[in-house]
């Protein structure tokens, strides 16, 4: 097998697999089980480490499950809005325009009222990966895979958005494909924060290009690393008090059912620039088995706290409204899309991290969406928005469907 | 424009039972239901781009997306009149277990969901198709193909083809 040095590792790991398993066995390496052609329902290479269909329609409203929703007493789940196929990532324009991103299906859709009903049309299509949105002045910014678009005063123009302002070369981002959808948000600091994911599952990569978190001033110059050895973060948010930089990151595949359990990491006031450990070390501490290096885990900052193995926490958003009880001011709420690659389906909920200075605890909020003992999934939530009166939005992908939660003491109505 | 008109149109190039005759024209039959239903609506919207498809599929609607796919899914595959090249057959059966590709594409590579049957898919497409997911040229499609094949040789994508379609 001829191959780049790049990926080197992984080929000399699965040639010793295919040699007999040097160190590593098929229990603990998933997916490197022999093909067995006479009975092909012995064959463990297909054993639920598939990755997860996404339909190109939406669900008609009466067979979308809300049903099955749990959340805390006092909290309520309802339908907003939907028929908008594989929607995603959440923003609201200053008018009240909620945009929204898609991967695969490569569609940018606006949702407006119209007579006191929520619609959803196409606004863009034919992008690749259109995922990273941001809203700011006026402008709706458009992140698909290695293109930056902006459409200028696009609330006036939804039924014809014209052609937009082209920043692609301006913010010059990698041609690479693989975890390089877009999550994007202004910061605080009035900066564009872009995520350039690890352009594969694990190898090395070249750390002045990917695995990072950058900064740029809106126009696209001025570029600066935030964070580095940053794997695939689809997510991120700032605390509102602190100001520091909070962030999902999505672990390697592969290695297990177990993990190494995804991240949830802060970029502490000053630490800009700081190494989270992508290939070398994950989660809590545990060096790669295929990209080895001496002392791993050195000089790595630790995550906040893990999140799930192949829970894929997307998106994250702190809670600032006064809807919800005080215990969940300031605390982040992470939609987790669901598990692939791991023969027990985990995640498809979204939690709640509460933080401590730089560390945090998660615990459930959404849950009912997965059967485990059927291992079956029903919804696959992927970001989070307050709205201005305290409710909160979750997009599910799966459905083409946003879930508005909200909250009224008991007692009252 | 009626169904039966729309799927000899179709035909012209993908075969009239679905197998193609046609280099680097993929053949249709067998393949999952959901697969072609995801790439008719990627073509519909510009997001995969191969010349001509967009325009054919121009003001389908959605359900006639899922009819034509429905059609072509239920068609028999059959292996194309390609050589297949023993020797490279068998370098590429070598190579798709340490590469996992029965973990999604099954072990008789039938496909299933959004992934697509290699198994009597023609050569020249397969190859294609590979090199396009290596070289950052497959748009609308999921990127984890990309990572399969990072850095994977002509060579070694070749050997994949002819093994896989000869399956």
């Amino acid at each position: 097998m001829s191959m780049t040095p790049k990926v080197l590792a992984v080929a000399v790991t699965a040639a010793a697999f295919a040699l007999g398993g040097g160190a590593l066995n098929a229990q603990q390496r998933p997916g490197f089980s022999p093909i067995d052609k006479t009975d092909q329902t012995k064959a463990k290479q297909d054993q639920n480490l598939k990755g997860n269909p996404q339909p190109a329609t939406a669900t008609p409203l009466e067979k979308i499950p809300l049903d099955r929703i749990k959340l805390p007493p006092g909290f309520k789940a309802e339908i907003w809005s939907h028929g908008h196929a594989a929607g995603r990532t959440m923003v609201m324009g200053a008018k009240g325009t909620m945009f929204m991103g898609t991967r695969v299906i490569g569609r940018v859709y606006a949702i407006t009222e119209q007579g006191g009903k929520r619609e959803a049309k196409v606004l863009l299509q034919g992008l690749t990966q259109p995922n990273g949105l941001a809203f700011h002045n006026g402008s709706l910014y458009v992140f698909a895979i290695n293109r930056v678009l902006r459409y200028d005063n696009i609330e006036d123009k939804l039924d014809n958005p014209g052609e937009p302002v082209d920043l692609t070369k301006a913010y010059d981002l990698p041609d690479t494909v693989h975890h390089n959808w877009k999550y994007v948000a202004f910061g605080p600091d009035g900066k564009m924060y872009v995520q350039v994911g690890a352009n594969c599952n694990i190898c090395e990569i070249n750390p002045g290009i990917h695995g990072q978190i950058r900064r740029y001033n809106a126009d696209g110059t001025g570029m600066e690393i935030v964070a580095r050895g940053v794997r695939n973060t689809v997510g991120f948010d700032w605390h509102p008090v602190t100001k520091e930089l909070w962030f999902t990151d999505n672990g390697r595949d592969w290695a297990g059912n177990d993990g190494p359990e995804d991240e949830l990491n802060r970029v502490a006031a000053g630490q800009e620039g700081a190494f989270y450990g992508f290939p070398y070390c994950h989660a809590n501490g545990i060096p790669d088995p295929d990209v080895r290096m001496p002392n791993a885990c050195a000089g790595v900052v630790l995550p906040a706290a893990l999140t799930g193995p192949h829970s894929a926490g997307l998106g994250i958003k702190f809670y600032t409204g006064t809807m919800f009880p005080e215990n969940y001011r300031n605390v982040a709420f992470i939609a987790r899309h669901g598990s692939w690659n791991r023969e027990k389906r985990f995640g498809y909920d979204v939690a709640v991290a509460r933080t401590d200075g730089g560390k945090a605890t998660i615990e459930p909020f959404l849950t009912g969406m997965l059967d485990e003992a059927a291992n079956q999934h029903y919804s696959r939530p992927s970001y989070v928005f307050q709205m201005a009166d305290g409710s909160l939005l979750v997009s599910d992908e799966l459905h083409g469907a946003i879930y508005r939660i909200t909250y009224s003491a008991p007692g009252k109505k | 424009m009626p169904q039966a008109e729309r799927i000899k149109l179709c035909s012209t190039c993908h075969g009239e039972d679905g197998n193609s005759r046609m280099p680097n024209t993929p053949s249709l039959a067998g393949q999952p239901d959901f697969y072609l239903t995801n790439q008719l609506f990627l073509f519909r919207e510009g997001v995969r781009n191969v010349p001509g498809m967009s325009e054919l599929l121009k003001g389908l609607k959605d359900d006639d997306l899922v009819a034509l796919a429905g059609h072509f899914a239920a068609l028999e595959p059959k292996a194309s009149e390609e050589k297949v090249d023993p020797a490279l057959a068998k370098r590429g059966a070598a190579l798709v277990e340490p590469m996992r590709c029965a973990s999604c594409h099954l072990p008789s590579f039938a496909g299933q969901e959004q992934m697509p049957r290699l198994a009597k898919q023609r050569i020249d497409y397969l190859i294609h198709s590979l090199k396009q997911f290596r070289d950052n040229a497959r748009s609308g499609a999921d990127t984890l193909m990309s990572n399969v094949v990072i850095g994977v040789s002509d060579d070694d994508l070749a050997a994949l083809a002819h093994y896989v379609s000869s399956n």
